[in-house]
């Protein structure tokens, strides 16, 4: 392809980047030119993707250009309006970097391995830690764990690439070096388990729109990542492929369990990105062990899959009119749109038939089912079979109580009651997302067409469910019927609070799967105090203890290795002169 | 074309399991074609809609009913769509039924709704991965991916047939909502499971969903008749049979299990899953 068309879309957010620093109004054209990016890159990267072109870009290249270029359009008209609301610098501001993190995350599947690569995926990372810190106050824990995850990752990619550059055979404990700083690198993005704690609390902390954009995007490039290492460093020892199974099933199940004792909407949907991650980690993990092409499949498919939802999911998100369940409720009636583009999108992700989400899950459950017969299949098969089954089971569960909890039902509090719908550009942004979430349902082969895909009958379906739901539904909507109050037992019509609230809803299924911890907290009553005493769910995650405390060790290193620093040139001349001497005899023969 | 034999059979098969009941618990009881009477009064009726519900409300019993009704259409009872990997299509066609079902219940406000979408959430999330597993080990032990390719029971493959009928028996009593994991005829909405979603529901909507419920066990005793060593349409009534003794007697002499001691009854599901994937492996492997 010509370079000169590779580099347009570049040169566009580049410019909108200056020119919102400038100009008097800095998001008149910010519709326009992400819009309009994004219209190139998917015009660049999906015929590549298609023809399996092998230039610049190529098609893996052309499938994430893609990918992105979709989540741009939508994400153009949406930040026009949104940003409306924001205070005019911050405004400016984030019209000015936000270009510069999608053209930064656009650049990354061009990128060849070295420190173009890095650079740019570094540049990534700061950019978006920038902007999840542009929210002050609220996000400062958020904007923190974002950081240090992006060292953490910045760290073994830094240790894998610079082993992977030398361009020498990768042998014994150099093997198990670079794909130790891969998992690491590109595991941390994509929120491998255990190391995805940073993703639910960095991702709600973000902008509604930005949220969706790491999310939908920023996430994929750690799968691309890890995608291309088998280009970069060729095949993997069995070991990685074991971990990305097994850690990736695991961390899907887990993720669920712990969404469910959330009760922060955005969190929730977090929860739901790292467990939909982790299950495509785990498609991928399938691969390197078995090369089956289905799950190469699963791997694409559920990519776009997810981020089509996900960034649906988060898109809408971005007019709630606060973040906790228990204070929402019965938001349906105040933001009819919003909510019906929610219930697509939950549909999607709770993977059922015959949205998107569910296709992706097909071939990963029959990636399973075709490992072939011998030691290692005997494990895997169980396992995944089963842990998929839970997961989509738990994931659907999660959903119910996510919509149910925030749109149906009564207001819990007088905010939830006094919601406003998504406006203008918000709502071009949402429709466009839906419609591509549509279009890939029901016609799953312009993702892979290329792919000598089995499918289910899709359109069939899809059509039959359409037509007979769509004429039953109006039928019944035509009858005759009465409005009345919900059924009381005689007893007085119910009020808000005899709803479940978050933790209500799930609480037995979370002491069924016992994989994190609910302890109950009273407050502590007197004697003489009329009010009674209250009790809490208190939830306790061994992952995040456990990440406690290595953070807490980690500190008391620090502060001893600190003592070093006392500010006498002495023990720095000393340093210095052992550094010398380590220096040479390493570098002896 | 089987799920018209199955939409036919449904109000029979349910009513006839209230005749039965009757007549082993002495009392006179429905006649047992007393189910398609009332699905004909109740569609004439008029709804009530509570004032706080959304189109969800109506939605749910909708997709309930076709739900099950297009999963029926992958069952080779009689010919039907058949491909590789059908039978998961047919399970999640299943809960997409159960999910906007669990959804409209909590559409009310009511706090029996939300209680009967969780407990049937638990139940749900408890007995998927054993049905998936025990399915997924007969496909595998018959050599196909596709319910239509499904080898009958023959001493060859007793041991995982055995076990994926156990499998598959919970997975009915818990999905179909019948003893002794749900009561379908108890009175108290604290004690329900399944009833709790529809007792808003009225008219129309209640012919709906009770018409989805019969469906939905008829879509699970097909999915057993598949395994019996019978010629197909035999084996379905053989199945069907069975399972209407099977649930007179055990509402008639057996108790409801206490809803917290469901997943132990559930355990032995998810065990029976894993046991038969395992016994296809290692027999797929000697």
């Amino acid at each position: 392809m010509e370079t000169y068309l590779v580099a347009a879309p570049f040169v566009v957010l580049l410019a909108q980047a200056v020119w919102a620093l400038l100009a008097r109004s800095p998001l008149a054209l910010l519709p326009w030119t992400l819009g309009g990016s994004g219209a190139l890159l998917l015009v660049i990267g999906y015929p590549a993707w298609l023809h399996h072109a092998d230039g610049v870009p190529d098609a893996t290249s052309g499938f994430y250009l893609a990918l992105l270029g979709v989540l741009y359009l939508a994400l153009g008209p949406y930040l026009g309006t949104y940003l409306e609301h924001h205070e005019p610098r911050r405004a400016r501001l984030e019209a000015s970097l936000l270009p510069l993190f999608a053209a930064a995350m656009a650049g990354i599947p061009l990128a060849p391995v070295g420190y173009g690569f890095l650079f740019l995926w570094e540049g990534m990372t700061l950019l978006g830690y920038l902007l999840i810190a542009l929210d002050g106050a609220a996000a400062v824990t958020g904007s923190r764990w974002f950081f240090i995850a992006s060292r953490v990752s910045g760290a073994g990619l830094l240790l894998a690439l610079i082993l992977l550059s030398r361009g020498d055979a990768l042998e014994g404990a150099l093997k198990v070096l670079v794909w130790s700083g891969l998992l690491i690198g590109f595991g941390t993005k994509a929120a491998l388990f255990p190391l995805h704690l940073w993703l639910p609390k960095a991702h709600p902390a973000a902008m509604s729109p930005l949220s969706a954009l790491l999310s939908g995007g920023m996430t994929k490039l750690g799968l691309y990542g890890l995608y291309r290492s088998l280009t970069w460093a060729g095949a993997p020892p069995a070991w990685v492929g074991w971990a990305l199974v097994v850690l990736g099933l695991f961390g899907a199940v887990y993720a669920l369990v712990r969404g469910l004792a959330e009760d922060d909407y955005k969190a929730v949907l977090a929860y739901s990105s790292v467990e939909n991650l982790n299950l495509l980690l785990a498609a991928l993990g399938g691969y390197m062990l078995l090369h089956t092409p289905l799950f190469l499949l699963a791997f694409f498919f559920h990519q776009v899959a997810h981020a089509l939802f996900k960034a649906l999911l988060f898109l809408a998100s971005g007019s709630l009119p606060g973040r906790a369940l228990s204070e929402l409720g019965g938001l349906w009636h105040a933001m009819p749109r919003t909510a019906a583009y929610t219930l697509l999108g939950i549909v999607a992700a709770a993977g059922l038939p015959p949205l998107a989400g569910f296709l992706g899950e097909w071939y990963l459950y029959r990636g399973f089912l075709a490992a072939p017969a011998g030691s290692t299949s005997l494990g895997l098969l169980v396992l995944g079979v089963g842990a998929i089954a839970l997961a989509s089971a738990l994931a659907a569960a999660l959903y119910v109580r996510l919509f149910g909890l925030a749109f149906l039902g009564l207001a819990r509090s007088e905010r939830a009651a006094g919601a406003r719908d998504a406006e203008g550009g918000m709502n071009l942004g949402l429709a466009l997302l839906a419609a591509a979430l549509l279009l890939v349902s029901a016609l799953p082969r312009v993702v892979l067409s290329g792919m000598d895909a089995p499918l289910y009958p899709v359109v069939p379906l899809f059509l039959a469910l359409a037509l007979a739901g769509g004429g039953l539904y109006y039928a019944l909507r035509r009858r005759r019927h009465t409005e009345y109050g919900t059924w009381d037992c005689g007893n007085g019509a119910p009020t808000a609070r005899m709803q479940p609230n978050g933790l209500g809803y799930s609480e037995q299924l979370l002491r069924a799967l016992p994989l994190i911890q609910l302890q109950l907290r009273s407050s502590p009553t007197r004697a003489d105090d009329p009010e009674p005493g209250q009790v809490r769910v208190v939830v306790r995650d061994p992952v995040e203890a456990a990440h406690e405390r290595l953070g807490a060790l980690y500190l008391r290193l620090a502060r001893t290795v600190q003592r070093l620093q006392s500010g006498s040139i002495h023990i720095y001349l000393m340093l210095q002169f052992l550094a010398l001497v380590i220096v040479l005899v390493v570098i002896w023969p | 074309m089987t799920s018209l034999l199955l939409l036919v059979l449904a109000p029979l098969f349910s009513g006839s399991v209230k005749w039965l009941k009757a007549k082993l618990q002495n009392r006179r009881g429905p006649d047992p074609l007393y189910d398609y009477r009332n699905l004909v009064k109740l569609w004439r009726k008029a709804y009530v809609r509570p004032h706080v519900a959304t189109p969800v409300f109506l939605l749910g019993p909708v997709v309930a009913l076709l739900g099950p009704l297009s999963a029926a259409v992958m069952l080779p009872v009689l010919p039907g769509a058949s491909f590789a990997g059908d039978f998961l299509v047919l399970l999640y066609l299943l809960n997409l039924g159960r999910t906007l079902q669990a959804l409209a219940a909590l559409d009310t406000g009511s706090a029996f709704g939300a209680q009967g979408s969780y407990r049937e959430n638990l139940v749900a999330a408890l007995a998927e991965p054993g049905t998936v597993l025990a399915l997924g080990a007969a496909a595998l032990a018959s050599g196909g991916l596709s319910l239509a390719g499904l080898a009958r029971l023959a001493p060859s493959n007793a041991l995982v047939y055995l076990l994926v009928l156990v499998a598959l028996g919970i997975a009915l009593v818990a999905e179909g909502a019948r003893m002794p994991v749900d009561d379908p005829t108890t009175h108290l909405e604290l004690t329900m499971i399944h009833e709790a979603q529809l007792l808003d529901h009225s008219g129309p909507l209640l012919a709906l969903y009770e018409l989805a419920a019969s469906l939905k066990l008829l879509v699970y005793v097909s999915l057993i008749g598949l395994l019996l060593p019978l010629p197909p349409l035999i084996a379905f009534v053989a199945a069907l049979v069975a399972t209407w003794l099977t649930l007179a007697f055990l509402e008639t002499y057996g108790v409801r299990l206490r809803y917290l001691r469901v997943p132990d009854l559930l355990s032995y599901n998810t065990l029976a899953g894993i046991l038969a994937a395992l016994g296809v492996v290692l027999r797929l492997q000697s």
